[in-house]
């Protein structure tokens, strides 16, 4: 048995030892070769767009961070698309399976998730896995207002009532855990999740499992539903973005790095993790909010579920955790291909993919694809990596 | 005029009597020497008046306040500051951004706060790394980890300093550099404790060496006083030499 188990262990290691190896030639024959044919091609374009780049730098760069050329082109070049989508994605989307402006609206609510998720997990290390409770609890006080109380209620009423929800769920969860060191905080969020969906099954009053149909979309033309969604997600990530940017972004991630530094600079860790989580909750309360009026229904399914949490969390790693803009393309990226390229396929079968791109990710690119992306097109200008 | 006064500090840990009674006065502009063999209660000292350990019994002042229960940034905003034994800086920030980090100020409405460039250049200089801000701290030389360290906490500017084994791991060279660097604090007008297990790197920096064996007080004085002082001698006798 003993000599079973040793046979399969020096199997292994030798295959792990050949693919590594196989790795580095892959790395040195092909990889190398390309990044410098690349570097070669951009670098008088990341020269010519640095002017632009410049001028950036020296008026804003000082808030939401310095850029290059190529990288300064990167984000103009994205945030023109994202405000021009409603244009040219009914033209571009029946190449890629259709619909492709319902799945930007789609990708835009969950950019939103998965860039709070990482204001407070991604940035201070304390990994929630509860975050789908926060947005569940601005789209069911939404959804209890306008049953309980007053169907005619405003939007900008139920809105911010709901906001304020999911700030006061969020501040709940926080401020009994966040003092907390090592899983705990992970598990508590965890057990919240679980905990808020058996809630809401449980209790016909809270919907049930088919929770609540009679909340309204915005709006059923899907260039307007798209702007409702993206707009607020732009606003949404240039908020983040400068904060993160902010000596409060540097004190995050010193708490992630190394907790006690950060008490020994006279800084309160505490009160740093209950405000990440704050900050995160209040978007989070906004994204929710958003998904009732893309849905028009509140069910535990759609807002509370688990997988929902995992799946933030999926977008931040794909794109790059702490870094705000990663997951925000991350974002994009995982609803594109779930419903764009695998359209075709049955949802398990689009998951097994899904989730096999994620273990890739974390086990070859761990910083994320968006932020190697941007790290690259960072470096082609100086001396190559 | 006591800086710091700690008073009959106790620490226990379950069954384990690490600090047993043990009171300690230091006084402005002074440089104290806290030495005694391993295991013998002087980190565990710190501890307590830092705040990492919460203390069993006994009191800790800090110009005239009771520190006693504050913590760690608490006590730092108050003008205490440690420089540990062990160097953590944060890797992903250069020599220049972990200064930086100890500046900034405790409030979630500062977004911009925090020293200038030419501040971080001045803490860096006073104790000599002002040519390696840009450098990422695991480039550094052990011995400018170290400074690094003390640079630190300096940023948060401190009336006194807790220096934990500022000497270990270095040459005669590099120790005789830094205690001339720390001699410059004290013309400054710093306050410090300095903690080592052996007399090597104090007998020319500080002015009255304090010395604990097993969590308790056993004598104080010079430095001269304490390499003669026959209880002392025999504390050493069952680890290494003073």
């Amino acid at each position: 048995m003993i000599s079973t188990i040793l046979l399969l262990g020096t199997v292994l290691a030798t295959v792990t030892g050949r693919l590594g190896d196989a790795a580095g030639t892959v790395r040195q024959q092909l990889l190398l070769p390309i990044g410098q044919a690349l570097d070669r091609l951009l670098a008088p374009i990341d020269r010519g767009l640095e002017p632009a780049a410049n001028a950036y730098n020296r008026s804003l760069g000082r808030y939401f961070g310095t850029m290059s050329g190529l990288q300064f082109a990167l984000i103009v070049g994205s945030v023109v698309a994202l405000l021009t989508a409603g244009v040219w994605a009914p033209m571009v989307g029946p190449l890629v399976g259709g619909g492709l402006l319902r799945t930007l609206a789609l990708a835009s609510i969950w950019a939103i998730f998965a860039m709070s998720w990482d204001i407070q997990s991604g940035y201070t290390g304390y990994i929630s896995f509860g975050h789908s409770v926060l947005s569940g609890a601005a789209g069911y006080t939404t959804a209890l207002l306008i049953v309980h109380v007053d169907p005619g209620l405003s939007i900008w009423v139920t809105a911010s009532v709901s906001v304020l929800a999911a700030l006061v769920v969020g501040l709940l969860v926080a401020l009994p855990t966040l003092r907390l060191e090592g899983p705990y905080f992970s598990l508590i969020t965890f057990v919240a999740v679980l905990l808020f969906y058996r809630l809401t099954t449980a209790f016909s009053s809270l919907g049930g499992i088919p929770g609540f149909g009679q909340p309204d979309v915005f709006t059923w033309d899907p260039v307007m539903r798209y702007y409702y969604m993206a707009i607020p997600m732009l606003l949404i990530a240039l908020g983040l973005t400068f904060m993160a940017r902010s000596n409060l972004g540097m004190i995050l991630v010193a708490i992630r790095e190394n907790e006690s530094a950060v008490s020994a600079a006279g800084i309160n860790p505490t009160k740093f993790k209950i405000w990440s989580f704050a900050l995160s909750s209040i978007p989070m309360g906004i994204g929710g909010v958003l998904l009732v009026g893309f849905t028009g229904n509140v069910d535990p399914d759609t807002f509370v579920i688990v997988d929902n949490s995992i799946e933030m969390i999926a977008m931040a790693v794909i794109g790059g955790m702490s870094s705000i803009l990663g997951p925000l393309g991350g974002a994009f990226l995982f609803e594109f291909l779930n419903h764009q390229l695998f359209h075709g396929y049955s949802t398990p079968v689009r998951y097994l993919f899904l989730w096999g791109l994620v273990l890739l990710v974390l086990v070859f690119a761990r910083d994320g694809l968006f932020r190697m992306i941007w790290h690259r097109l960072g470096a082609v200008g100086g001396e190559s990596e | 005029m006591s800086v710091l006064e700690v008073d009959g500090l106790t620490k226990r840990f379950g069954g384990l009597v690490a600090v047993d009674d043990f009171s300690l006065d230091i006084e402005e502009g002074e440089i104290v020497g806290l030495i005694g063999p391993n295991g013998s209660g002087k980190s565990t000292v710190f501890n307590c008046i830092m705040g990492s350990y919460d203390v069993t019994e006994g009191s800790i002042r800090f110009n005239g306040d009771d520190i006693t229960a504050d913590s760690t940034h608490e006590i730092v905003t108050k003008g205490l500051s440690r420089v540990s034994q062990e160097s953590n800086p944060i890797d992903l920030y250069s020599v220049g951004g972990n200064i930086k980090l100890f500046t900034l100020p405790n409030s979630i409405r500062s977004l911009h706060g925090g020293a200038s460039d030419e501040e971080i250049y001045e803490y860096a200089a006073r104790i000599d790394i002002e040519d390696k801000l840009e450098e990422m701290p695991d480039e550094l030389p052990h011995a400018d980890v170290r400074r690094l360290e003390i640079a630190k906490a300096l940023a948060t500017e401190p009336d006194m300093l807790l220096l934990d084994e500022p000497f270990a791991g270095m040459n005669q060279a590099e120790i005789s550099e830094l205690s001339a660097q720390i001699e410059r604090f004290r013309e400054n007008g710093m306050t410090m404790v300095v903690v080592d297990h052996n007399m090597g790197g104090l007998m020319e920096l500080v002015d009255r060496v304090v010395v604990l064996n097993n969590g308790d007080f056993l004598a104080s004085g010079s430095p001269e006083e304490i390499a003669e002082n026959e209880h002392v001698q025999e504390a050493y006798l069952a680890g290494e030499g003073l």
